[in-house]
């Protein structure tokens, strides 16, 4: 079993149909917001979701969470298919897989003391009232709070404590995996230091699991084992987050990446910016869906859509511009060729 | 007053006065805003940037808040003495404002194009036909694609980043020399930000105003302003050129913001942090006020405000300690 990794996302597409009139409805079309995914995650590893507000990334972590059932593809929790599950296996599922929202102003339930919110999860799966508030005030503690804060309420803390509330509450119930969306953008620049912090030091001491669903690359960057890049619901490129981060491959990526606005003064020197926006995901672009906004894109592009192939190990890509990789001949004219000239 | 200073703010305070005691959310505020720069006011939440934003706007949220002393010079004139009547011809024309949220900055119910001829109908009231043909030009002003089609549009059918040039393109149509931009692009995609942001500046570059940017973001700072002044509990703690302050911060907190940002180069390791939080304006201690979570703070830190100090070119901090770092 060592070689199956804890999570496996195998070609997961959720369509979304389009409707109009109410008796009579007519479909108007699907919304691919996601459309064939593959990835897998390792216990105690961490794997960073990225791209910009409609590419698919909360869609696939809602359809990991079991939110939302997959239109195609699986998705494999310790090789057992999670969207069948029912009865007692999903809360046994509930328990091993949790999350942390981007908002810790909604997420928790201003009418429940923190205590009573953290050991939700517990009293669903049949613990003792004396286990339960022992465990409540480990987990305070874990998260840097202290085990009397347990019987205030969530509008006597902070955001940033607030956030490290919900982990404990994500914590209790020993969770495998925890899919954390947008964990610190709602909070302050010094606090999002410290929230980064905690979560690394959780993971070396627990093996958790992450899936880190994010929008800023400095952050996957600090956070992430493994990065994947997605847009309008297909993975333009995955890899180890040390590889991507030095040799950026998709034309996406590298103006994702020339987007990021270095907190240093002169950093901006070769930036592409794109052109327009995002094609709507009801009416995707043929062939490669990021060709009418590609600075390099050539006649292939808009009619063959492009499949992911690796350049180096781990590291996969889908562009035609490397599909003559193997040749070596195409890969080093595109290097060369700096986006900016 | 300097001659190309356009705008210059001093002592500016605004407390919200509520029954538990007296919140002092902007409190002391000063600073010069040069004809053709942009300066920015950074801080985290609460420090009191927004509010001192709406303080010289003079369109503070009701509910107790009051501008308690201080002086707005725009050209010249304390436009905080003005009657209320004469403040309205300046806002939109003199001085203008872009906020955060595309989304509630325009009205739902109107078109891109009403909400457009109502601006040029304020500044330079002419015929229907004509302040059409130019909210058209103001729509392409900020690049905005087949400007005719759009103007009879709806917010609710354009983008956040198309919506959020609609706003410029209000907030621009009365040439003003004063734009304040509250944290224009956090509501936008990255890809978007930048776009917006090159605007902004070839926008800034044509007309010679001068931008007041309110951010978080230190990354929008160093891409976008000339001087940067960081704020902590209402009021700045630091000012400089922005070259200068990113590379010798000379307040403790600036120091520990900056280095508290995730980087894209470098180390991976362990982000530095600051503990604790920021003081209840409720109850600001008498001395420094970010000295309970200072590691350079000695017992005259606790126990009197610095004095603001030129520490090099037009660069200015509140510190005991700027001589150590």
């Amino acid at each position: 079993m060592s070689d199956e990794p804890l999570l496996r996302v195998e070609g997961l597409k959720k369509h979304y149909r389009v409707t109009k009139g109410v008796l009579f409805s007519r479909t108007l079309g699907h919304v691919k917001a996601v459309d064939g995914v593959s990835f897998t995650l390792r216990a105690g590893e961490t794997v960073g979701l990225v791209g910009e507000s409609g590419c698919g990334k909360t869609t696939t972590s809602k359809l990991i969470l079991n939110l939302e059932a997959p239109t195609e593809g699986e998705v494999l929790l310790d090789g057992k298919p999670i969207h069948d599950l029912d009865g007692a296996e999903l809360i046994a599922f509930r328990a091993k897989v949790q999350a942390v929202f981007q908002d810790p102003w909604s997420s928790l339930n201003p009418r429940m003391t923190v205590g009573r919110t953290i050991a939700e999860s517990l009293i669903v799966n049949g613990w003792t009232q004396e286990r339960i508030k022992a465990r409540v005030s480990d987990l305070l503690v874990q998260v840097g709070l202290r085990a009397e804060q347990a019987t205030q309420y969530p509008h006597e803390f902070s955001g940033g404590q607030r956030q490290r509330i919900a982990l404990a509450a994500a914590l209790a119930s020993h969770p495998k995996l925890i899919v954390l969306d947008e964990p610190i953008s709602a909070l302050d620049v010094s606090i999002r230091a410290q929230m980064m912090n905690l979560l690394k030091d959780i993971q070396a001491e627990q093996n958790v699991a992450y899936l880190l669903v994010a929008h800023d690359l400095a952050t996957v960057r600090h956070m992430a084992d493994h990065t994947v890049v997605m847009y309008l619901g297909k993975i333009v490129e995955q890899g180890p987050t040390e590889s991507l981060f030095r040799d950026v491959r998709h034309p996406y990526t590298k103006a994702l990446f020339s987007a990021v606005l270095e907190a240093r003064p002169g950093a901006a020197a070769d930036e592409i910016e794109l052109k327009g926006e995002v094609p709507s995901p009801l009416n995707p672009p043929g062939g490669c869906r990021f060709h009418p906004r590609c600075p390099f894109a050539f006649d292939r592009c808009s009619h063959d859509e492009p499949d992911l192939r690796e350049v180096s190990p781990g590291h996969n890509v889908a562009c035609h511009l490397y599909d003559a990789v193997e040749t070596g001949k195409t890969s080093d004219a595109v290097r060369a060729t700096s986006p900016a000239s | 007053m300097n001659q190309d200073t356009v705008l210059q703010v001093r002592d500016l305070a605004t407390y919200f006065e509520l029954r538990r005691g007296v919140v002092k959310a902007v409190d002391g505020v000063s600073f010069d805003l040069r004809r053709g720069e942009v300066l920015g006011l950074v801080g985290e939440s609460g420090c009191g940037k927004s509010l001192t934003a709406l303080s010289i706007m003079r369109l503070l949220p009701k509910g107790g808040a009051r501008t308690v002393r201080g002086e707005v010079r725009l050209g010249g004139e304390n436009i905080l003495e003005l009657p209320a009547s004469r403040m309205r011809d300046i806002r939109g024309r003199r001085i203008s404002m872009i906020l955060q949220d595309p989304q509630t900055s325009l009205n739902p119910v109107f078109t891109i194009g009403e909400q457009l001829r109502e601006a040029i109908f304020r500044r330079a009231p002419a015929k229907t036909a004509e302040i059409m043909k130019e909210a058209v030009a103001a729509l392409r002003r900020v690049e905005i694609a087949a400007p005719e089609s759009r103007i009879s549009q709806y917010p609710h059918q354009m983008s956040g980043g198309m919506k959020q040039r609609v706003v410029g393109a209000i907030a621009m149509s009365g040439e003003p020399q004063v734009l304040i931009a509250d944290e224009p692009t956090t509501a936008l995609d990255v890809t978007i930000q930048l776009q917006y942001l090159k605007l902004l500046k070839r926008l800034q570059t044509e007309t010679g105003m001068a931008i007041l940017f309110i951010t978080h973001d230190f990354g929008v700072v160093a891409r976008m302003c000339d001087r940067v002044a960081v704020m902590y509990a209402g009021r700045i703690v630091e000012c400089g050129p922005v070259a200068e302050v990113f590379e010798r911060p000379a307040h403790p907190y600036t120091r520990a913001l900056i280095a508290s940002v995730p980087k894209m180069t470098g180390e991976r390791g362990r982000l530095a942090t600051i503990e604790g939080q920021p003081p209840s304006l409720l109850d600001l201690p008498p001395g420094c006020r970010f000295a309970p979570r200072c590691n350079l703070a000695e017992p005259q830190c606790i126990a009197t405000y610095p004095e603001t100090a030129d520490i090099g070119p037009a660069h200015t901090v509140s510190c005991w300690r700027s001589d150590t770092r």
